[in-house]
């Protein structure tokens, strides 16, 4: 059943890319200003909004969690928080060769880019721990608490140096301005490919949330062999 | 038409395919050493009821 | 016994120890005196531009020092078991994780005052003039840093890579933490008043509040043994 709802998002998620691939190379204009390289803002941006609507989604897992005790939820948490990781780096990555040709820096200590790039390493963090600990209730005690004041710290240094450290480009996207700032065919592109990234995503997140459920599997035999 | 422009939006993409392509591939990996581990625990488990 | 008599219980407990012991304050103070002497190498230490970065290499030192501190929080529990007896008696988790952010902070800021000492001799700063400022600056940081410390410390107390893991954990978490102090005690060295840099003290207490709600919320259920 899982591995059928996996193929079906996999498909899915190739039939947009290929339509949107086929859009942002065929079909949409150079951007006036930025030339070829804008349009990597159709994986950069998308990359982002699916990493951070992650790592909030495993922070609704992970107190599920501790509500209930089962441990399926913490399963689905890492699983999320994992994907989420992936997305985030790429979006890091993407924006980071972007700067180099737009404003002649690899980085800047900007607040978006910081707050991501603290937000990478708590989560990076989050995983090598989960490495470390063998017992399935402490890491997920553990895992939990870290996703819950990593999601808490993310906000807080977001906003901290918002004011203080602002060079990233602006809000473009209609939902923030209202409309005006970016084509809206560009636009329109821009979330079909973020739709396109979120089912990728999901779909990666069950197949990783299904070995989380093989390896309890395993740990559970193994106990049940040494009763 | 700007090569610089241009080869860095091919490396940008690329970038993007790439660690996405890697982590799939580090999935594939860790799914098929469980896939393993699992029928070797179950082996384990049916011949020691048989003994 | 309320929350706040439990805390101070414990937290009395652990100073008691370690004014007999003196085993983390030691450490932790000899490290930060060392860091800074390292640190005189790396810059023009009698340069008027000290005072422009004074704050950030203060607070990497209490970072550093910090994670000694914070590592040893909870160590000194395990032998003899004793930690399974705190977690077994009547005291709540948010208390002694409180009680534990407490000692941390008592501790924290015996070193930061020795580093402050030491800073102001090695790098020619004069920062007495300052102290009352300083003192708010280092005691809203120094809770905020205290907290996390105390309950991550309690998380990977069992852990085989703990001294490894629990920088790995909080630091990244400390970052909003350090900012703001940073660019507040550079304010202070540089005898501006703090006044004018209102939104760090507000980001400042908005960490502190948070992660000492967060920490009294989450402590009795991921501290179960």
């Amino acid at each position: 059943m899982r591995e059928k709802l996996v193929m079906l998002l996999a498909g899915l998620a190739a039939i947009l890319l290929a339509y949107n691939l086929h859009h942002m190379f065929l079909v949409l204009p150079n951007e006036v200003s930025q030339d070829f390289i804008f349009r990597i803002i159709f994986f950069h941006v998308p990359a982002g909004i699916v990493g951070m609507i992650g790592f909030f989604v495993a922070l609704i897992f992970s107190v599920w969690y501790l509500a209930g005790g089962d441990l399926r939820y913490d399963s689905v948490a890492a699983s999320i928080v994992e994907v989420s990781v992936v997305f985030s780096i790429v979006n890091l990555v993407t924006g980071s060769i972007w700067a180099r040709v737009i404003w002649g820096i690899w980085w800047t200590w900007d607040y978006r880019l910081t707050s991501q790039l603290v937000c990478v390493l708590i989560f990076v963090g989050y995983v090598m721990m989960r490495r470390a600990i063998d017992e399935p209730t402490q890491r997920a005690r553990l895992s939990a608490a870290l996703t819950i004041f990593g999601c808490f710290d993310s906000v807080v240094v977001w906003k901290s140096i918002e004011w203080f450290r602002n060079n990233h480009p602006g809000p473009v996207l209609s939902i923030r301005t209202g409309g005006g700032n970016m084509d809206p065919d560009y636009e329109r592109t821009l979330w079909l490919n973020f739709l396109a990234l979120l089912i990728i995503g999901a779909a990666l997140a069950l197949v990783r949330s299904r070995q989380e459920s093989m390896e309890r599997e395993i740990d559970s035999l193994r106990r049940a062999a040494h009763v | 038409m700007d090569a610089r422009n241009f080869t860095f939006m091919f490396y940008g993409f690329l970038a993007a395919w790439l660690i996405v392509l890697l982590y799939v591939v580090s999935l594939a990996r860790r799914g098929a050493r469980l896939t393993k581990e699992l029928e070797d625990v179950k082996q384990l488990m049916a011949s020691g009821q048989k003994n | 016994m309320n929350l706040f008599t439990q805390a101070f219980a414990v937290a009395r407990k652990d100073l008691a120890i370690e004014l007999r012991t003196k085993e983390s304050l030691n450490a932790a103070g000899s490290f930060a005196v060392v860091i800074l002497v390292i640190f005189s190498f790396a810059f023009e230490s009698f340069s008027d531009e000290m005072k422009e970065f004074g704050g950030g290499l203060l607070w990497l030192v209490f970072a550093f020092a910090g994670a000694l501190v914070f590592n040893r929080g909870f160590a000194r529990e395990l032998p003899n078991e004793c930690l399974d007896t705190l977690l077994a008696s009547p005291l709540s988790g948010a208390a002694l994780i409180i009680g534990k952010a407490f000692a941390n902070f008592a501790m924290l800021l015996v070193v930061e005052l020795v580093s402050i000492f030491t800073f102001g001799i090695f790098y020619n700063v004069n920062w007495l003039s300052e102290a009352g400022s300083l003192t708010v600056v280092f005691a809203l940081a120094t809770w905020g840093v205290s907290i996390l410390g105390a309950i991550f410390g309690a998380l990977t107390v069992n852990l085989r890579l703990r001294e490894l893991m629990l920088p790995v954990i909080i630091y990244p978490l400390m970052v909003p933490i350090l900012i703001a102090a940073i660019e507040l005690t550079n304010e202070v060295l540089n005898h501006r008043p703090i006044g004018g840099q209102m939104q760090w003290i507000r980001v400042l207490v908005a960490s502190d509040i948070g992660f000492t709600g967060l920490a009294w919320m989450l402590a009795d259920t991921i501290l179960v043994n």
